[in-house]
């Protein structure tokens, strides 16, 4: 069979070559940076090679803007939902379902438990399967730019308020998946799993056609806190129509990133505290 | 479970060759609560010396896994304290896990990444890894390389799992039942790789289904059963003291007095007659002798020395599993013959 040999001289770490401490490597073996990206790799090529799900990912979000062709050029109102849309469809898809259904894969096929009894840590085996889709996201957000422009809408306001936004959104959306992921019992089952959480997700942005009773709550979901922030970061608007300087529109984008972290970090609660490593069984 | 200026010296000694690789002290595990409470390791003393195999040996439920995912640091003990390379498996988690190396019973691949990515994948989790393509040529999975994991056999995944649990180059390996499943050959070339581990200077601890394999191997056995460690030795000093068997055809005439040897109870009115002695040689002459005086016909004659294999499958048929205080319908733990050698 083989021709190597586990002598004891070959048993010791090589010299050179992968250990050369001059070699230009910015992470080197052994850090965490190299394990996570190391580790997303992997996951990028497996999202990848799931063509539904890539496709569902990537082009889905984008599917609001091509209805903006239907409406006025430069109409505002269309502008806005269209662009809140794109970043809700990024949470959703790149981010929510696609971690979900990775999570679930994952740990059925005892990735997750393997790969737990290596060097890497908990926390960076997470990160490196909720990096991809949160790298969709951004790159979906950002190839908006361009587009929404070439569509006769307005560059972005504020972009840090959009930014900041757009990655306390893909948090609260990740937490959402290693969470909804611990009571999902397989792959499949994820479709209905996956139903309460993109409900609240989308209910936030149907608040104008919803009764005005309930809409006090609506404000604290994270569809809504989205609409906010594309209306003030994007449009330089306050949710009543009046326009906002630049100065200004970091103070009116306060609540909406304030409900968003909340999301956040009760997702990271709850994903932290159900988190299931081997299948459930 | 504190790792104490002491131990720490210990270990740095332990490269010498002098200390313990893994020291374990009244280890339990507890699985549920209540009622339901099983406790599945009740008490295991373990002493992995530096540069030696350890074979860990049992039927299915004795607490072989139980106990290894505690020394791994992958469960938490319910009391008792452990030292894996003179530190604490989970308070000392990141310089334990750079220098051991797992292999779960169970591989844990994507089936859609094929066996380089995968083997890159764990190039990169590691902090002094061998080359993808050595670690793959190692376990000739070259030709294998560019096929996706869910195409490969079961023997071929088993391989790649242990060429990334030795891609680490590590100093102390965890193998659970690392040839489950494999063909003679490839079992063959683990062994091959094992010896090779201990020749580097690693230190090996193994549990395995196959007896053969564990008396290949091991420096040391421990046989656990209902949750401890019932004997611990080389494989002639387990099997030391324990009755060697003669067995034969029933003859359908009284016995001799045999030097000793007692016709085990449990073979009165059966096919095939068992005599147990301590002294194989006496018994066997006085029964040979009395045939030939007698002119009687021996049919099926069967004598043979006590081996770890009718040691394991004494301590396997012995009922002193009473882990589950409840009265509860609980599947007795899994009886001897699927857990003796198959073939091979």
């Amino acid at each position: 069979m083989s021709t190597i040999d586990l002598t004891p001289a070959s048993y010791r770490p090589a010299p050179s070559g992968d250990f050369d401490p001059s070699a230009p490597d910015h992470h080197p073996h052994g850090s965490p940076v190299r394990r996570v990206l190391g580790m997303a790799r992997a996951n990028t090529v497996l999202l990848m090679r799931n063509r539904m799900t890539f496709a569902y990912a990537v082009f889905l979000p984008l599917v609001p803007l091509a209805l903006l062709f239907a409406s006025e050029r430069g109409a505002e109102t269309a502008g806005i939902s269209a662009l809140a849309n794109v970043v809700m469809l990024s949470a959703i898809f790149p981010v929510y379902y696609n971690l979900l259904s990775l999570t679930v894969t994952r740990r059925d096929e005892l990735v997750l438990k393997r790969l737990r009894t290596g060097e890497s840590t908990d926390r960076e085996i997470l990160a490196s399967m909720a990096l991809p889709g949160v790298v969709v996201l951004l790159a979906i957000v950002l190839l908006s730019v361009p587009l929404a422009a070439a569509l006769g809408q307005p560059l972005p306001h504020n972009g840090v308020v959009l930014a900041v936004g757009a990655l306390l959104v893909a948090a609260a959306f990740a937490g959402l998946a290693f969470w909804t992921a611990a009571w999902t019992k397989n792959a499949e089952a994820a479709q209905l799993t996956s139903m309460p959480v993109i409900l609240v997700a989308i209910v936030g942005s149907l608040w104008a056609i919803l009764p005005e009773r309930i809409q006090p709550f609506l404000e604290w979901t994270p569809g809504a806190a989205l609409d906010a922030l594309v209306r003030i970061g994007w449009f330089g608007q306050e949710t009543d129509g009046a326009a906002v300087s630049f100065v200004d529109s970091f103070a009116a984008a306060g609540q909406p990133l304030v409900t968003l972290a909340v999301w956040a970090v009760v997702a990271a609660s709850l994903a932290a505290r159900s988190m299931r490593w081997e299948p459930r069984g | 479970m504190t790792t104490t200026q002491q131990t720490r010296t210990a270990a740095d000694a332990g490269r010498a060759g002098t200390a313990a690789a893994i020291s374990v002290r009244g280890l339990r595990r507890t699985y549920g609560k209540g009622a339901d409470a099983f406790e599945a390791v009740r008490g295991v003393d373990l002493e992995v010396p530096v540069g030696t195999v350890t074979a860990l040996l049992g039927t299915n439920g004795a607490g072989k896994t139980s106990t290894l995912e505690v020394i791994e640091g992958l469960g938490r003990a319910s009391s008792g304290t452990v030292e894996v390379l003179g530190l604490d498996p989970i308070a000392d988690r990141a310089e334990v896990r750079r220098r051991t190396g797992v292999l779960l019973q169970s591989s844990g691949f994507s089936g859609d990444l094929t066996v380089t990515e995968t083997a890159r994948l764990w190039h990169s989790t590691l902090t002094t890894p061998r080359p993808v393509e050595e670690a793959l040529e190692m376990l000739d999975l070259r030709d294998r390389a560019a096929v996706k994991v869910s195409a490969l056999s079961g023997g071929e995944r088993r391989r790649l799992d242990l060429a990334c649990t030795l891609m680490g180059r590590p100093e102390l390996v965890f193998l659970d039942e690392p040839t489950t499943g494999l063909d003679p050959e490839s079992r063959r070339e683990v062994w091959r790789l094992v010896r090779g581990l201990r020749a580097a200077g690693a230190t090996v601890i193994i549990t395995t289904h196959y007896l053969d394999e564990a008396e290949q191997l091991a420096d040391r056995l421990e046989i656990m059963h209902g949750g401890l460690i019932v004997r611990s030795g080389t494989a002639g000093e387990i099997a030391d003291g324990h009755p060697s068997t003669i067995a034969f055809d029933r003859l359908e005439r009284a016995l001799p007095s045999l030097a000793g040897g007692t016709v085990d109870p449990s073979s009165y009115g059966q096919p095939r007659t068992v005599v147990e002695t301590v002294d194989l040689q006496a018994t066997l002459t006085a029964l040979l002798d009395w045939a030939r005086a007698e002119g009687v016909r021996i049919e099926g004659l069967d004598a043979r020395t006590a081996s770890l294999e009718s040691v394991f499958l004494a301590i396997a048929d012995s009922s002193t599993d009473d882990r589950r205080a409840t009265a509860a319908p609980q599947s007795a733990p899994t009886s001897a013959p699927t857990s003796a050698p198959k073939g091979a």
